[in-house]
């Protein structure tokens, strides 16, 4: 088996980009799981967080964490928005491994996503830090 | 009585929640999310992981948070917020949290004539035994 792609990505490997256009039934499925009847209304917007976590899927499946052996974990996320997001708008997710490296046997890694919407505009940006263990030394 | 956002003071207590986040809560979650690691869904698989059994997905507690600043700040939260966290501990199937925030400073970005002010919180989301499993900040407009 090939190894996975978070072994041998170095800083600069990019990602995507991916579609994460969320339909009005992926949405209403994504509020109900966080909050259901608790959550707030958020009209025809998006929460945040489910772009983001659509992305972040896409990245998890491209690394190919938990393959292997592997076991990952999220240490750290940042996230900003420039404006909502309407439910079953096109956005376009674009990611960069902008740091990795190995310390005591534990594989760091962060990962920069642009969010842009069907004109080109960024209207978010995330970054994702994951620590790996499990990987065979190289 | 409560406040416009726009009368919010360095201080100010955000209104947090407690949640119970279940098995199916995270069962849920990664079938709206897409993210069916095993380490969230599978007993078997999750006990041979450091955690010795099944975890909620960390983007689900961060979700929890989000949501606190999206009922705090309902017109502004979305268009030009920002958070940074750190996921602390693991919140496991079964456990009850609790979410906080706490305005920390606000900054007028701008001129005072024309400016906006940006509230400063910190954030962050208690498992039952009162320590953290996520704990951040988050900047957001306050008109």
């Amino acid at each position: 088996m090939a190894d996975p792609l978070i072994s041998t990505a170095v800083a600069g490997h990019e990602f995507g980009p991916y579609d994460v256009t969320i339909p009005a039934e992926r949405a209403d499925a994504y509020a109900k799981a966080v909050g259901g009847d608790e959550s707030p209304d958020y009209g025809n917007h998006l929460a945040p967080m489910m772009v983001i976590a659509a992305a972040l899927t896409e990245l998890i499946g491209d690394l190919g964490l938990f393959t292997g052996g592997l076991q990952t974990v999220h240490a750290g996320q940042e996230v900003s928005w420039e404006r909502a997001i309407e439910i079953g708008e096109k956005v376009e997710a674009s990611g960069r491994l902008v740091a990795s490296s190995v310390r005591r046997g534990n594989h760091f890694a962060t990962i920069a996503v642009s969010y842009t919407d069907a004109a080109g505009t960024e209207i978010g940006t995330s970054s994702t830090t994951i620590i790996v263990t499990g990987e065979l030394p190289r | 009585m409560s406040r416009g956002i726009s009368d919010r003071v360095v201080g100010d207590a955000l209104s947090g929640f407690e949640r119970l986040v279940t098995q199916d809560r995270v069962n849920a979650y990664a079938e709206a999310s897409g993210d069916h690691n095993p380490i969230h869904l599978d007993e078997a698989y999750a006990s041979t992981s450091q955690f010795g059994t099944r975890i909620a997905h960390g983007m689900l507690s961060l979700a929890l948070v989000a949501e606190m600043l999206a009922i705090e700040f309902p017109n502004t939260w979305h268009s030009g917020g920002k958070i940074k966290v750190r996921f602390t501990a693991p919140i496991f199937p079964g456990e009850t949290v609790t979410t906080y925030g706490e305005i920390t400073s606000i900054d007028v970005i701008g001129d005072e004539t024309g400016g906006i002010r940006i509230a400063t919180c910190t954030v962050g989301c208690k498992k039952p035994d009162g320590t953290d499993a996520v704990t951040g900040r988050a900047t957001v407009p306050l008109e």
